[in-house]
This record gives C-alpha cells, sequence and structure tokens, in this order.
C-alpha cells in the first residue's frame, strides 16, 4: 500500500507550479551569490554600475573558491531550512487548503502512510534542489574562475551541504505536525520564521548545540567559526526528527480532522 | 447491531465545547436501503457523517459501519465505503483522469475502473481537463465519481445534489436508484432540501439540533406531509408548490432531461 500512496504523491507533486517555483527559488542564490564574488572582486566597476554603496565595507571578504564555497553552505543551511519548512508546509497544507483532507483521510489506507509518503517526497524534492544549486554553483564558480579551487575543497563543499541539508530534513518533520494541527500554509510558515530567529539568538548563548535550530548556524559558522558537533546535538535532532514524525501521525490518527 | 445492518449508531454524541452538535444519535440504516438523512443547516448532519468516516471522533457513543465499529485511526472499515462529504474538492492541479486515478490506486481498484466511473458520471468530455477548471456541477460529477470508482458496498453522500442542475440531480436520482435496486448498494445521504430525499430515499430520518427527531418510511412521512399541508398550508402556497413541480417538469423536458 505504501508504494501507490507513495506514487500518488508523486504525481501531485509532478503537476505542481509550487515545485518549479522553489527550483526557480533556490536556483537564484548561486546567481546573486555570483554577483556578489564578482562585486568583490571588481568593485570600482559594481560602485559605477550602482552596485556598491558608498559606505560598504567588504574589508575581509574576498572572492576566493573557500569564501565563496562556505557562502554557499551558508545559503543551503540557513536559506534551505526556510525553503524546505515551506515545501514541507506545502505537501501537507494543501490538503487543507484543497479541502482535499477529508478526502484523503477516509480512505482505506493507514494515515501513517500518507505521513510517510509525503515526507519521502519532501526528502526527493530536497535533494533535488540541494543537487541543482551545488551543481549550478560550481558551474559559475568554475566560469568566473575564483582562485583557490582544489578537489578537496570541492568535496569538502559538498560533504557540508549535503550535511547541513540532512539537518534541515531532520527539523520539518515539526513543522509538518504545525500544519497538521494549524491546518494550512500560515501557521507552520510563522512556526518557521520563529524557530529561525530563535535558532539565531539560542545560536550565541551556551545552548546552541542543544536546540534543533541553532544547531545547524553553529554548523556552518554563521555565528563565529565553523564548529565540529557533538554527540548530543545529532541525538537532538534525531530526537526532534522521531518527535515530529510522531506527532504528525498522531495528529492525523487520532485528533479531529474535520476542515 | 445486526449483520442486516449497513450504518448503525448508539449514543453517538460530539460536542463542542458547550455546543453540542450531535445529541445521542442512534440509527439504523439497513442493508441494501436508501436513506435520507434530513435536516436544517446546522442540524448536525455534516458532524455525524464525519463521525461515520471517522474523520472526528465522538464524544460518545459508537458507530458500525458494514459491522465493522469504527476506531479513531482505523480505516480498513472504510474499504467498502464510497462517500463525499460536504463541498466537492479535488487536486485542482490534477486532470479529472489523474484525480480519480489517484482514487483507483489508494483503493486498490482495477485499472478500467477510471474510465468506466468517467463513463458512467459522463465525464468523458471533461476527462483531461484539470479539476480546477471544471464548473461546481461537474467538480460535484467529479466527486461522486470519486466515490463510485471501487464499486462500493456504502454510499455515504452529504448533499449529492450540491451545484447539480435540475437535469443532473435526476441522472444521479436515477443512477443512485439503480445502484441500490440493482447492485444492494446502500445509500445513506444527508440534505436540507425535502424534494431531493423525498424522490430518493425509502427511509427518512429527520435531524434536528442533533437529535433524531423522526423516522419512517417515505411513503409514511408523504403521508403525514400531505394531511399537513392541506391543514396549514394556504390555496396560494399549494399553487405555488403545484407551479414550482410544473415548472421542473417542463424544464426537464426542454433541455433534454427525462420525465
Amino acid at each position: 500500500m505504501f508504494a501507490s500512496v507513495l506514487s500518488t504523491e508523486f504525481l501531485k507533486l509532478r503537476r505542481s507550479k509550487v515545485t518549479w517555483g522553489t527550483l526557480l527559488g533556490l536556483s537564484l542564490a548561486p546567481l546573486g551569490l555570483a554577483l556578489f564574488m564578482w562585486i568583490l572582486r571588481e568593485p570600482g566597476r559594481a560602485a559605477s554600475l550602482g552596485l556598491l554603496g558608498t559606505k560598504a565595507n567588504l574589508s575581509g571578504l574576498e572572492a576566493t573558491w573557500p569564501f565563496y564555497a562556505s557562502t554557499l553552505t551558508t545559503v543551503i543551511g540557513v536559506g534551505g531550512l526556510l525553503l524546505l519548512s515551506f515545501i514541507v508546509a506545502y505537501i501537507f497544507g494543501r490538503e487543507y487548503t484543497e479541502l482535499t483532507a477529508k478526502n484523503m483521510l477516509a480512505l482505506p489506507v493507514a494515515r501513517h502512510w500518507f505521513v510517510v509518503a509525503k515526507l519521502v517526497v519532501a526528502l526527493v524534492w530536497w535533494l533535488v534542489l540541494v543537487a541543482a544549486v551545488v551543481a549550478e554553483t560550481f558551474a559559475i564558480g568554475l566560469a568566473l574562475g575564483l582562485p583557490g579551487f582544489s578537489a578537496a575543497l570541492a568535496l569538502s563543499t559538498v560533504g557540508n551541504s549535503l550535511l547541513a541539508a540532512g539537518m534541515s530534513y531532520l527539523i520539518v518533520p515539526v513543522v509538518a505536525w504545525v500544519t497538521t494541527v494549524g491546518r494550512g500554509f500560515m501557521p507552520p510558515l510563522a512556526f518557521a520564521l520563529v524557530m529561525l530567529a530563535l535558532g539565531d539568538v539560542f545560536a550565541h548563548t551556551g545552548w546552541a548545540q542543544w536546540f534543533p535550530w541553532s544547531i545547524i548556524p553553529l554548523l556552518i559558522g554563521m555565528v563565529g567559526t565553523p564548529q565540529t558537533l557533538s554527540a548530543g546535538s545529532y541525538v537532538v535532532l534525531a530526537l526532534t526528527f522521531f518527535a515530529g514524525v510522531g506527532a504528525t501521525i498522531a495528529q492525523l490518527r487520532w485528533a479531529d480532522n474535520a476542515q | 447491531m445486526s449483520a442486516q445492518t449497513a450504518v448503525a449508531t448508539r449514543g453517538l454524541s460530539k460536542r463542542y465545547g458547550h455546543v453540542t452538535a450531535v445529541d445521542g444519535l442512534d440509527l439504523d440504516v439497513r442493508r441494501g436501503e436508501i436513506y435520507g438523512f434530513l435536516g436544517r443547516n446546522g442540524a448536525g448532519k455534516t458532524t455525524t457523517i464525519r463521525m461515520l468516516l471517522g474523520l472526528i471522533r465522538p464524544s460518545a457513543g459508537d458507530v458500525e459501519v458494514l459491522g465493522r465499529r469504527i476506531v479513531p485511526g482505523e480505516t480498513a472499515a472504510f474499504r467498502g465505503v464510497g462517500y463525499l462529504v460536504e463541498t466537492a474538492t479535488a487536486y485542482p492541479n490534477l486532470t479529472v483522469r489523474e484525480n480519480l486515478e489517484i482514487q483507483r490506486r489508494l483503493t486498490g481498484s482495477q485499472t478500467g475502473a477510471v474510465a468506466e466511473a468517467i463513463a458512467l458520471l459522463r465525464l468523458d468530455e471533461y476527462a483531461d481537463r484539470r479539476a480546477g477548471q471544471l464548473s461546481l456541477g461537474n467538480k460535484q460529477r467529479l466527486a461522486l465519481a470519486r466515490a463510485l470508482l471501487h464499486s462500493p458496498e456504502l454510499l455515504v453522500l452529504d448533499e449529492p445534489g450540491n451545484a447539480l442542475d435540475p437535469a443532473g440531480i435526476v441522472e444521479i436520482r436515477d443512477l443512485l436508484r439503480r445502484l441500490s435496486a440493482e447492485q444492494g448498494v446502500t445509500v445513506f445521504m444527508s440534505s436540507h432540501i425535502l424534494s431531493e430525499v423525498a424522490h430518493l430515499a425509502d427511509r427518512i430520518g429527520i435531524v434536528h439540533e442533533g437529535r433524531l427527531i423522526e423516522e419512517c418510511p417515505r411513503d409514511e412521512l408523504a403521508a403525514k406531509a400531505r394531511a399537513f399541508s392541506t391543514q396549514a398550508l394556504t390555496e396560494q402556497e399549494r399553487a405555488d408548490a403545484l407551479l414550482t413541480m410544473d415548472l421542473e417538469r417542463y424544464f426537464l423536458m426542454r433541455t433534454g432531461g427525462e420525465r
């Protein structure tokens, strides 16, 4: 039965304009990054074109592969977490906004399969997006001819991007749960934004490695230098994942699901 | 609850805070009959249907559908149930055929079931049109096609005549009558429109403020209504009622409907 549920979820995804919208949205990030690199390399021309304000401070920033690659990880880690939250909110929330949840939940299909299938679809969609953006970033970086490229750097960039993407994925089942409780897009999006802001706040405290939404900023060096995470952080992320999946299944299984 | 019963409820209640939507409802819908569940807006019809389909949890009481007790989250009992709850909804980005294909896969029906349902509800012309582009009447047909696709033993229909034009109402009425007579399908249909129920149902239950206040065979209810109208209606009201019936017949004759 799971295969049938999964195939129908992919059918819904394929026909959705939002799928292509997110691909377009995230693919703009490397372009913006490339523009930033070009500005760093050619500040005079950028200023003459009006791309650089007179008070802009570019000290400490450099148009090199290491800097370019670390910015990509930040984009995937933080921007991606927000985008992935949107994707999950969309996959679960559309059943409520399109009023199809009542059709879905009275089918002779165990409700946990819908949760698992939707999360699998979100994972596949997310991995395709990340792969596309990493590939695009590398292509643009090579075209720009930035200095400092090496195979080791490329490997570590791909590795860090996938690690940040994977960690983001572990957090978002909680967003799915908020979507099913709130029955629409707005509550999970508001939740994701608040959690991201809280993550930034906690990232500046000693609690950073214990709060799921500040673990990624910690890893990618959004606050200070990138840090190696303790085992405790991985346990927190795993617990967050299982709690989110469990709560979403429980919500669909035992709560009232009227629209 | 006997084996001859398709739907049975005992003391079924649903409370939302201080509001009691359904209050101690005892229902017995026999296999093969068409049961009309008649009530004004807000009488508790849709809440009852949601409980029958396991979408919401009863505050008290029991529900049995096709011999299986409905337990929150257990959906296996709905294998033989086709349903239409409130407004007819479908995935707007998917075509009629794709929407039905989802239903087919999730109910484990045969490949030909989609084409059969499309033909049965006369949706051939719209089969490859997106559901979001359909008229309300055709959305209703699509919802009915969904309900019928897996040849259910029991049809639970909430206001099945919604959005259909008079010819469409007659067509669906004939279809339901045929399914009941030829295939022994049980139909539990709710409506706030007496004529819709009166034309079709074998037995009628009247629900008011969450309680079943009257339940009897259609002919018995019709006799009571006739006696009441003789006493209570004015000549003008009787003339208006006859005029409405005449106009409906004339309209159907002019637009190709039967009668």
